[in-house]
Protein backbone atom coordinates (compact mmCIF):
# COMPACT_ATOMS: atom_id res chain seq x y z
CA UNK A 1 0.00 0.00 0.00
CA UNK A 2 1.40 3.43 -0.91
CA UNK A 3 0.96 6.79 0.76
CA UNK A 4 -1.57 7.74 -1.96
CA UNK A 5 -3.87 4.94 -0.97
CA UNK A 6 -5.85 7.23 1.33
CA UNK A 7 -6.67 9.46 -1.63
CA UNK A 8 -7.64 6.71 -4.02
CA UNK A 9 -11.18 6.98 -5.26
CA UNK A 10 -11.42 10.56 -4.04
CA UNK A 11 -12.82 12.80 -6.82
CA UNK A 12 -10.67 15.61 -8.12
CA UNK A 13 -7.46 15.70 -10.06
CA UNK A 14 -6.25 18.39 -12.39
CA UNK A 15 -8.53 20.15 -14.87
CA UNK A 16 -7.60 19.51 -18.53
CA UNK A 17 -6.56 23.11 -19.31
CA UNK A 18 -4.30 23.35 -16.30
CA UNK A 19 -2.86 19.95 -17.20
CA UNK A 20 -1.94 21.15 -20.70
CA UNK A 21 -0.29 24.30 -19.35
CA UNK A 22 1.68 22.34 -16.81
CA UNK A 23 2.81 19.76 -19.37
CA UNK A 24 4.07 22.50 -21.68
CA UNK A 25 6.03 24.02 -18.81
CA UNK A 26 7.50 20.65 -17.77
CA UNK A 27 8.54 19.86 -21.33
CA UNK A 28 10.23 23.25 -21.62
CA UNK A 29 12.16 22.58 -18.40
CA UNK A 30 13.07 19.07 -19.55
CA UNK A 31 14.98 20.61 -22.47
CA UNK A 32 17.58 21.58 -19.82
CA UNK A 33 18.47 17.89 -19.44
CA UNK A 34 21.06 16.18 -21.66
CA UNK A 35 19.55 14.81 -24.87
CA UNK A 36 20.21 11.15 -24.01
CA UNK A 37 18.60 11.50 -20.59
CA UNK A 38 15.61 13.31 -22.09
CA UNK A 39 15.13 10.62 -24.72
CA UNK A 40 15.14 7.88 -22.10
CA UNK A 41 13.29 9.50 -19.21
CA UNK A 42 11.24 12.54 -20.39
CA UNK A 43 7.87 10.72 -20.77
CA UNK A 44 8.43 8.76 -17.60
CA UNK A 45 9.27 11.93 -15.63
CA UNK A 46 6.17 13.74 -16.91
CA UNK A 47 4.11 10.75 -15.78
CA UNK A 48 5.67 10.95 -12.30
CA UNK A 49 5.18 14.74 -12.14
CA UNK A 50 1.48 14.38 -13.00
CA UNK A 51 1.02 11.53 -10.56
CA UNK A 52 2.40 13.79 -7.81
CA UNK A 53 0.34 16.77 -9.02
CA UNK A 54 -2.85 14.64 -9.08
CA UNK A 55 -2.17 13.66 -5.48
CA UNK A 56 -1.80 17.31 -4.45
CA UNK A 57 -4.99 18.23 -6.37
CA UNK A 58 -7.05 15.68 -4.41
CA UNK A 59 -6.12 17.08 -0.98
CA UNK A 60 -9.26 18.56 0.57
CA UNK A 61 -8.80 22.12 1.74
CA UNK A 62 -10.56 25.50 1.38
CA UNK A 63 -10.19 26.79 -2.17
CA UNK A 64 -7.53 29.50 -1.61
CA UNK A 65 -5.47 27.10 0.52
CA UNK A 66 -5.76 24.31 -2.09
CA UNK A 67 -4.76 26.76 -4.85
CA UNK A 68 -1.75 27.99 -2.85
CA UNK A 69 -0.77 24.39 -2.07
CA UNK A 70 -0.99 23.31 -5.75
CA UNK A 71 0.90 26.38 -6.99
CA UNK A 72 3.57 25.97 -4.35
CA UNK A 73 4.07 22.29 -5.21
CA UNK A 74 4.16 23.08 -8.93
CA UNK A 75 6.80 25.77 -8.41
CA UNK A 76 8.82 23.43 -6.19
CA UNK A 77 8.61 20.68 -8.86
CA UNK A 78 9.79 23.16 -11.54
CA UNK A 79 12.71 24.32 -9.36
CA UNK A 80 13.58 20.69 -8.61
CA UNK A 81 13.60 19.87 -12.33
CA UNK A 82 16.09 22.69 -12.92
CA UNK A 83 18.26 21.52 -10.00
CA UNK A 84 18.10 17.91 -11.25
CA UNK A 85 19.22 19.00 -14.73
CA UNK A 86 22.10 20.97 -13.18
CA UNK A 87 23.15 17.93 -11.10
CA UNK A 88 23.12 15.56 -14.10
CA UNK A 89 24.95 18.03 -16.35
CA UNK A 90 27.47 18.79 -13.58
CA UNK A 91 28.17 15.08 -13.13
CA UNK A 92 28.56 14.62 -16.90
CA UNK A 93 30.95 17.55 -17.04
CA UNK A 94 33.00 16.25 -14.11
CA UNK A 95 33.16 12.82 -15.75
CA UNK A 96 34.34 14.33 -19.05
CA UNK A 97 36.96 16.49 -17.33
CA UNK A 98 38.23 13.44 -15.41
CA UNK A 99 38.36 11.39 -18.60
CA UNK A 100 40.09 14.21 -20.46
CA UNK A 101 42.68 14.59 -17.72
CA UNK A 102 43.31 10.84 -17.75
CA UNK A 103 43.52 9.97 -21.41
CA UNK A 104 43.13 12.82 -23.83
CA UNK A 105 46.03 14.73 -25.30
CA UNK A 106 47.92 11.47 -25.62
CA UNK A 107 48.49 10.43 -29.22
CA UNK A 108 46.38 7.34 -29.91
CA UNK A 109 48.73 5.73 -32.43
CA UNK A 110 50.85 3.41 -30.28
CA UNK A 111 54.11 3.79 -32.25
CA UNK A 112 53.95 7.57 -32.44
CA UNK A 113 52.97 7.69 -28.78
CA UNK A 114 56.01 5.56 -27.91
CA UNK A 115 58.25 7.67 -30.15
CA UNK A 116 57.05 10.82 -28.40
CA UNK A 117 57.66 9.14 -25.03
CA UNK A 118 61.29 8.50 -26.03
CA UNK A 119 61.58 12.11 -27.23
CA UNK A 120 60.23 13.21 -23.83
CA UNK A 121 63.43 11.75 -22.35
CA UNK A 122 65.84 12.95 -25.05
CA UNK A 123 64.55 16.48 -25.68
CA UNK A 124 64.79 17.75 -22.05
CA UNK A 125 68.36 16.33 -21.87
CA UNK A 126 69.32 18.05 -25.13
CA UNK A 127 67.66 21.26 -23.98
CA UNK A 128 69.64 21.19 -20.76
CA UNK A 129 72.88 20.46 -22.64
CA UNK A 130 72.13 23.29 -25.10
CA UNK A 131 71.54 25.72 -22.22
CA UNK A 132 74.72 24.61 -20.41
CA UNK A 133 76.79 25.03 -23.55
CA UNK A 134 75.11 28.26 -24.69
CA UNK A 135 75.87 30.00 -21.41
CA UNK A 136 79.31 28.35 -20.99
CA UNK A 137 78.20 26.92 -17.68
CA UNK A 138 80.61 23.94 -17.77
CA UNK A 139 83.48 26.44 -18.23
CA UNK A 140 82.16 28.54 -15.36
CA UNK A 141 81.98 25.48 -13.09
CA UNK A 142 85.46 24.34 -14.19
CA UNK A 143 86.81 27.85 -13.61
CA UNK A 144 85.36 28.04 -10.11
CA UNK A 145 86.79 24.60 -9.29
CA UNK A 146 90.25 25.01 -10.81
CA UNK A 147 90.72 28.76 -10.76
CA UNK A 148 91.81 28.58 -14.40
CA UNK A 149 91.52 32.10 -15.90
CA UNK A 150 90.51 30.90 -19.39
CA UNK A 151 87.59 28.80 -18.21
CA UNK A 152 85.19 31.47 -17.06
CA UNK A 153 81.62 32.52 -17.70
CA UNK A 154 82.03 34.51 -20.91
CA UNK A 155 78.40 35.20 -21.65
CA UNK A 156 76.60 37.90 -19.71
CA UNK A 157 73.13 36.62 -18.99
CA UNK A 158 70.43 39.05 -20.05
CA UNK A 159 66.63 39.01 -20.04
CA UNK A 160 66.55 37.25 -23.42
CA UNK A 161 68.61 34.37 -21.98
CA UNK A 162 66.23 33.82 -19.08
CA UNK A 163 63.76 31.43 -20.82
CA UNK A 164 66.52 29.00 -21.80
CA UNK A 165 68.74 29.51 -18.74
CA UNK A 166 65.87 28.95 -16.29
CA UNK A 167 63.52 26.90 -18.47
CA UNK A 168 65.89 24.14 -19.55
CA UNK A 169 66.98 23.02 -16.04
CA UNK A 170 63.38 23.36 -14.80
CA UNK A 171 62.04 21.19 -17.66
CA UNK A 172 64.72 18.56 -17.11
CA UNK A 173 64.08 18.39 -13.35
CA UNK A 174 60.27 18.26 -13.76
CA UNK A 175 60.51 15.61 -16.49
CA UNK A 176 62.63 13.35 -14.33
CA UNK A 177 60.39 13.92 -11.33
CA UNK A 178 57.68 12.41 -13.60
CA UNK A 179 55.72 15.71 -13.55
CA UNK A 180 55.04 15.29 -17.26
CA UNK A 181 52.36 17.92 -17.81
CA UNK A 182 54.12 20.55 -15.72
CA UNK A 183 57.38 19.87 -17.59
CA UNK A 184 55.51 20.12 -20.92
CA UNK A 185 53.99 23.44 -19.96
CA UNK A 186 57.43 24.61 -18.79
CA UNK A 187 58.94 23.68 -22.15
CA UNK A 188 56.13 25.51 -23.92
CA UNK A 189 56.73 28.59 -21.76
CA UNK A 190 60.49 28.39 -22.44
CA UNK A 191 59.86 28.18 -26.22
CA UNK A 192 57.42 31.09 -26.12
CA UNK A 193 59.72 33.19 -23.94
CA UNK A 194 62.72 32.41 -26.12
CA UNK A 195 60.77 33.34 -29.28
CA UNK A 196 59.38 36.56 -27.78
CA UNK A 197 62.68 37.75 -26.30
CA UNK A 198 64.87 36.68 -29.23
CA UNK A 199 64.53 40.14 -30.79
CA UNK A 200 65.96 41.87 -27.70
CA UNK A 201 68.78 39.35 -27.55
CA UNK A 202 69.66 39.94 -31.20
CA UNK A 203 69.81 43.70 -30.69
CA UNK A 204 72.02 43.41 -27.60
CA UNK A 205 74.33 40.60 -28.61
CA UNK A 206 74.66 41.07 -32.36
CA UNK A 207 74.26 44.77 -33.21
CA UNK A 208 75.95 44.18 -36.57
CA UNK A 209 74.24 40.89 -37.21
CA UNK A 210 74.12 39.62 -40.79
CA UNK A 211 70.49 38.63 -40.09
CA UNK A 212 69.25 42.17 -40.43
CA UNK A 213 65.60 43.11 -40.54
CA UNK A 214 62.61 43.09 -38.22
CA UNK A 215 62.96 39.35 -37.41
CA UNK A 216 66.75 39.35 -36.96
CA UNK A 217 66.53 37.54 -33.63
CA UNK A 218 64.52 34.64 -35.03
CA UNK A 219 66.78 34.22 -38.05
CA UNK A 220 69.58 32.95 -35.81
CA UNK A 221 70.07 29.16 -36.09
CA UNK A 222 70.78 29.00 -32.35
CA UNK A 223 67.44 30.62 -31.52
CA UNK A 224 65.62 28.46 -34.09
CA UNK A 225 67.25 25.31 -32.69
CA UNK A 226 66.44 26.07 -29.04
CA UNK A 227 62.88 27.24 -29.81
CA UNK A 228 62.12 24.16 -31.96
CA UNK A 229 63.79 21.84 -29.44
CA UNK A 230 61.69 23.32 -26.62
CA UNK A 231 58.56 22.99 -28.80
CA UNK A 232 59.41 19.34 -29.58
CA UNK A 233 60.00 18.68 -25.87
CA UNK A 234 56.66 20.31 -25.02
CA UNK A 235 54.78 18.26 -27.65
CA UNK A 236 56.47 15.04 -26.49
CA UNK A 237 55.77 15.68 -22.80
CA UNK A 238 52.16 16.75 -23.33
CA UNK A 239 51.12 14.23 -26.01
CA UNK A 240 52.76 11.04 -24.78
CA UNK A 241 52.74 8.89 -21.61
CA UNK A 242 55.98 10.67 -20.73
CA UNK A 243 59.54 9.88 -19.59
CA UNK A 244 58.52 6.80 -17.56
CA UNK A 245 57.37 5.03 -20.74
CA UNK A 246 60.28 6.52 -22.71
CA UNK A 247 62.86 5.14 -20.28
CA UNK A 248 61.16 1.73 -20.35
CA UNK A 249 61.48 1.70 -24.14
CA UNK A 250 65.12 2.77 -24.31
CA UNK A 251 67.64 -0.04 -24.52
CA UNK A 252 71.00 0.27 -22.79
CA UNK A 253 72.68 0.96 -26.17
CA UNK A 254 70.14 3.65 -27.00
CA UNK A 255 70.60 5.35 -23.64
CA UNK A 256 74.40 5.26 -23.98
CA UNK A 257 74.23 6.71 -27.48
CA UNK A 258 71.94 9.51 -26.33
CA UNK A 259 74.17 10.33 -23.36
CA UNK A 260 77.38 10.31 -25.39
CA UNK A 261 75.75 12.18 -28.26
CA UNK A 262 74.37 14.90 -25.97
CA UNK A 263 77.76 15.27 -24.28
CA UNK A 264 79.62 15.59 -27.59
CA UNK A 265 77.06 17.89 -29.20
CA UNK A 266 76.98 20.07 -26.08
CA UNK A 267 80.77 20.18 -25.90
CA UNK A 268 81.39 21.11 -29.49
CA UNK A 269 78.49 23.00 -30.89
CA UNK A 270 75.90 25.44 -29.66
CA UNK A 271 77.85 27.38 -27.10
CA UNK A 272 81.25 26.98 -28.73
CA UNK A 273 84.07 24.48 -28.32
CA UNK A 274 84.06 23.48 -24.66
CA UNK A 275 86.37 20.51 -25.02
CA UNK A 276 88.80 21.96 -27.59
CA UNK A 277 88.50 25.67 -26.84
CA UNK A 278 91.67 27.51 -27.98
CA UNK A 279 91.38 29.89 -25.05
CA UNK A 280 91.62 27.04 -22.60
CA UNK A 281 95.35 26.64 -23.17
CA UNK A 282 94.77 22.89 -23.40
CA UNK A 283 94.81 22.96 -27.22
CA UNK A 284 96.77 26.12 -27.91
CA UNK A 285 99.39 24.20 -29.83
CA UNK A 286 96.86 22.68 -32.19
CA UNK A 287 95.92 25.90 -34.01
CA UNK A 288 92.43 27.11 -34.84
CA UNK A 289 91.94 24.87 -37.89
CA UNK A 290 92.73 21.75 -35.89
CA UNK A 291 90.45 22.73 -33.02
CA UNK A 292 87.39 23.45 -35.21
CA UNK A 293 87.47 20.71 -37.80
CA UNK A 294 87.68 17.64 -35.50
CA UNK A 295 84.73 18.99 -33.60
CA UNK A 296 82.72 19.45 -36.80
CA UNK A 297 83.52 15.94 -37.96
CA UNK A 298 82.70 14.51 -34.54
CA UNK A 299 79.30 16.26 -34.59
CA UNK A 300 78.60 14.84 -38.06
CA UNK A 301 79.68 11.38 -36.87
CA UNK A 302 77.35 11.59 -33.86
CA UNK A 303 74.40 12.69 -36.01
CA UNK A 304 75.03 9.96 -38.61
CA UNK A 305 75.48 7.28 -35.91
CA UNK A 306 72.25 8.32 -34.20
CA UNK A 307 70.41 8.34 -37.56
CA UNK A 308 71.72 4.90 -38.56
CA UNK A 309 70.98 3.51 -35.10
CA UNK A 310 67.44 4.84 -35.29
CA UNK A 311 66.66 3.13 -38.59
CA UNK A 312 66.46 -0.31 -36.98
CA UNK A 313 63.03 -0.27 -35.33
CA UNK A 314 59.66 1.28 -36.27
CA UNK A 315 59.49 3.38 -33.10
CA UNK A 316 63.07 4.63 -33.38
CA UNK A 317 62.47 5.60 -37.03
CA UNK A 318 59.67 7.80 -35.74
CA UNK A 319 62.02 9.15 -33.04
CA UNK A 320 64.42 10.11 -35.84
CA UNK A 321 61.66 11.91 -37.77
CA UNK A 322 60.67 13.87 -34.65
CA UNK A 323 64.28 14.71 -33.74
CA UNK A 324 64.84 16.00 -37.27
CA UNK A 325 62.51 18.94 -36.51
CA UNK A 326 64.97 20.77 -34.19
CA UNK A 327 68.04 19.25 -35.89
CA UNK A 328 67.35 21.05 -39.22
CA UNK A 329 68.43 24.51 -37.91
CA UNK A 330 71.21 22.76 -36.01
CA UNK A 331 72.49 21.34 -39.32
CA UNK A 332 72.46 24.84 -40.81
CA UNK A 333 74.48 26.08 -37.84
CA UNK A 334 76.87 23.16 -38.31
CA UNK A 335 77.52 23.80 -42.01
CA UNK A 336 78.19 27.49 -41.25
CA UNK A 337 80.70 26.41 -38.60
CA UNK A 338 82.27 23.88 -40.96
CA UNK A 339 82.67 26.47 -43.72
CA UNK A 340 84.20 28.89 -41.21
CA UNK A 341 86.62 26.26 -39.94
CA UNK A 342 87.63 25.20 -43.46
CA UNK A 343 87.93 28.58 -45.13
CA UNK A 344 88.23 31.01 -42.22
CA UNK A 345 85.51 33.43 -41.13
CA UNK A 346 85.81 35.60 -44.26
CA UNK A 347 85.67 32.78 -46.81
CA UNK A 348 83.29 30.69 -44.75
CA UNK A 349 80.41 33.11 -45.15
CA UNK A 350 80.44 32.74 -48.95
CA UNK A 351 81.04 28.97 -48.84
CA UNK A 352 78.04 28.20 -46.62
CA UNK A 353 74.29 28.42 -47.05
CA UNK A 354 73.22 31.61 -45.26
CA UNK A 355 70.59 31.32 -42.56
CA UNK A 356 67.22 32.83 -43.28
CA UNK A 357 63.78 32.63 -41.72
CA UNK A 358 62.29 30.39 -44.45
CA UNK A 359 65.32 28.09 -44.42
CA UNK A 360 65.28 27.73 -40.62
CA UNK A 361 61.57 27.34 -40.01
CA UNK A 362 59.91 26.13 -43.21
CA UNK A 363 61.51 22.66 -43.47
CA UNK A 364 60.79 21.81 -39.77
CA UNK A 365 57.24 23.08 -40.21
CA UNK A 366 56.74 21.02 -43.38
CA UNK A 367 58.18 17.97 -41.64
CA UNK A 368 55.80 18.41 -38.70
CA UNK A 369 52.87 18.77 -41.14
CA UNK A 370 53.93 15.64 -43.03
CA UNK A 371 54.15 13.67 -39.76
CA UNK A 372 50.71 14.82 -38.56
CA UNK A 373 49.04 14.41 -41.97
CA UNK A 374 50.70 11.03 -42.60
CA UNK A 375 49.60 9.70 -39.21
CA UNK A 376 46.07 10.95 -39.75
CA UNK A 377 45.84 9.42 -43.24
CA UNK A 378 47.21 6.06 -42.13
CA UNK A 379 44.79 6.01 -39.22
CA UNK A 380 41.89 6.83 -41.53
CA UNK A 381 42.90 4.12 -43.99
CA UNK A 382 43.25 1.60 -41.17
CA UNK A 383 39.82 2.54 -39.79
CA UNK A 384 38.25 2.05 -43.24
CA UNK A 385 39.91 -1.33 -43.62
CA UNK A 386 38.74 -2.29 -40.13
CA UNK A 387 42.15 -2.99 -38.60
CA UNK A 388 43.97 -1.20 -35.77
CA UNK A 389 46.05 1.77 -36.99
CA UNK A 390 49.17 0.66 -35.19
CA UNK A 391 49.67 -2.41 -33.07
CA UNK A 392 51.25 -2.02 -29.67
CA UNK A 393 54.99 -2.12 -30.03
CA UNK A 394 57.30 -4.42 -28.06
CA UNK A 395 58.49 -3.31 -24.63
CA UNK A 396 61.93 -2.32 -25.93
CA UNK A 397 61.15 -0.82 -29.29
CA UNK A 398 64.02 1.64 -29.37
CA UNK A 399 67.34 0.06 -29.97
CA UNK A 400 70.23 2.02 -31.25
CA UNK B 1 25.84 7.63 1.33
CA UNK B 2 23.34 10.50 1.35
CA UNK B 3 19.91 10.01 2.88
CA UNK B 4 17.87 10.15 -0.39
CA UNK B 5 20.20 7.52 -1.91
CA UNK B 6 19.86 5.33 1.17
CA UNK B 7 16.07 5.65 1.09
CA UNK B 8 15.82 4.94 -2.66
CA UNK B 9 17.91 1.78 -2.26
CA UNK B 10 15.83 0.79 0.77
CA UNK B 11 12.65 1.28 -1.25
CA UNK B 12 14.01 -0.90 -4.06
CA UNK B 13 15.31 -3.56 -1.65
CA UNK B 14 11.71 -4.78 -1.27
CA UNK B 15 11.34 -5.26 -5.03
CA UNK B 16 11.26 -3.46 -8.39
CA UNK B 17 9.30 -0.21 -8.40
CA UNK B 18 8.46 2.56 -10.87
CA UNK B 19 9.39 6.24 -10.31
CA UNK B 20 6.24 7.33 -8.53
CA UNK B 21 6.22 4.12 -6.49
CA UNK B 22 9.75 4.93 -5.24
CA UNK B 23 8.69 8.49 -4.34
CA UNK B 24 5.68 7.20 -2.39
CA UNK B 25 7.70 4.50 -0.66
CA UNK B 26 10.47 6.89 0.36
CA UNK B 27 7.88 9.21 1.93
CA UNK B 28 6.36 6.25 3.79
CA UNK B 29 9.75 4.87 4.97
CA UNK B 30 10.82 8.29 6.25
CA UNK B 31 7.42 8.88 7.81
CA UNK B 32 6.72 11.78 5.46
CA UNK B 33 9.97 13.57 6.43
CA UNK B 34 11.64 13.11 3.03
CA UNK B 35 9.61 13.89 -0.03
CA UNK B 36 11.52 13.29 -3.24
CA UNK B 37 10.56 15.23 -6.33
CA UNK B 38 10.97 14.10 -9.90
CA UNK B 39 14.14 16.12 -10.58
CA UNK B 40 15.91 14.83 -7.47
CA UNK B 41 14.68 11.26 -7.97
CA UNK B 42 15.82 10.96 -11.58
CA UNK B 43 19.16 12.65 -10.89
CA UNK B 44 19.74 10.09 -8.10
CA UNK B 45 18.57 7.18 -10.30
CA UNK B 46 20.88 8.40 -13.07
CA UNK B 47 23.84 8.35 -10.68
CA UNK B 48 22.91 5.02 -9.15
CA UNK B 49 22.57 3.47 -12.61
CA UNK B 50 25.97 4.87 -13.60
CA UNK B 51 27.46 3.38 -10.40
CA UNK B 52 25.85 0.01 -11.17
CA UNK B 53 23.70 -0.01 -8.02
CA UNK B 54 20.33 0.17 -9.79
CA UNK B 55 19.15 -1.08 -13.15
CA UNK B 56 16.03 -0.72 -15.32
CA UNK B 57 13.71 -3.68 -15.05
CA UNK B 58 10.53 -3.63 -17.15
CA UNK B 59 8.34 -1.01 -18.83
CA UNK B 60 4.58 -0.64 -19.10
CA UNK B 61 2.16 1.98 -20.35
CA UNK B 62 -0.55 3.08 -17.92
CA UNK B 63 -3.13 5.72 -18.96
CA UNK B 64 -0.98 6.56 -21.98
CA UNK B 65 2.07 7.26 -19.78
CA UNK B 66 5.28 5.23 -19.76
CA UNK B 67 6.21 3.55 -16.50
CA UNK B 68 9.69 2.14 -16.10
CA UNK B 69 10.49 -0.13 -13.19
CA UNK B 70 13.84 -0.09 -11.41
CA UNK B 71 15.43 -2.78 -9.33
CA UNK B 72 18.45 -2.90 -7.04
CA UNK B 73 21.52 -4.81 -8.28
CA UNK B 74 23.81 -7.08 -6.25
CA UNK B 75 26.28 -4.20 -6.02
CA UNK B 76 23.51 -1.93 -4.71
CA UNK B 77 22.45 -4.55 -2.18
CA UNK B 78 26.03 -4.91 -0.95
CA UNK B 79 26.42 -1.12 -0.65
CA UNK B 80 23.15 -0.82 1.22
CA UNK B 81 24.14 -3.64 3.58
CA UNK B 82 27.49 -1.93 4.26
CA UNK B 83 25.70 1.33 4.98
CA UNK B 84 23.23 -0.39 7.30
CA UNK B 85 26.13 -1.95 9.24
CA UNK B 86 27.86 1.41 9.49
CA UNK B 87 24.75 3.22 10.71
CA UNK B 88 23.98 0.40 13.16
CA UNK B 89 27.53 0.49 14.59
CA UNK B 90 27.43 4.27 14.97
CA UNK B 91 23.99 4.14 16.54
CA UNK B 92 25.16 1.46 18.99
CA UNK B 93 28.10 3.62 20.10
CA UNK B 94 25.86 6.68 20.43
CA UNK B 95 23.26 4.71 22.39
CA UNK B 96 25.83 3.26 24.78
CA UNK B 97 27.35 6.69 25.44
CA UNK B 98 23.91 8.10 26.12
CA UNK B 99 23.19 5.20 28.46
CA UNK B 100 20.41 3.99 26.21
CA UNK B 101 21.82 0.53 25.54
CA UNK B 102 19.69 -2.50 26.32
CA UNK B 103 16.77 -1.76 24.08
CA UNK B 104 15.87 1.66 25.39
CA UNK B 105 16.11 3.04 21.85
Amino acid sequence: MTWTAELEGRPGGLPARRRTRMERRYRRLLTLYPKAHRREHAEEMIGVLFAAADYDARVRAPRPVAWALRSGQHLADCADLVAGAARIRGRLLAHRVKQAARSSWIVRDQRWSDALAVISVIAPVLLLVAALAEFHLPQAVASSLTGHPHWRLTTTLGLSDLPLAAGAPAVAVLAFLRLRRLAGLGALAAATGQALLAQDGAAVQRPASPFAGPFAGWASPVVAFTVLLACTAAAALLLSPGPARGLALLTRGGATLIGAGALILGGFSVGGNVWLDTRSGFTQGLGSGMTGLPGDLLIAAVLVTVAVGCLRAPVSRRVLALLAIPVIPYAILWQEKLAGDLFGQAGGASASIASSLPLLYLPPLLLAIVIVAGTWLSRRRATRQGRPASPAGPRSAVSA
Amino acid sequence: MQEPTFLILTALAAGAQHGYGIMSDVARISDGRVRLRAGTLYAALDRLKADGMVTSDKEEVVDGRLRRYYRITDEGTAQLATEVRRIRANAAVAASRLGLAGGAL
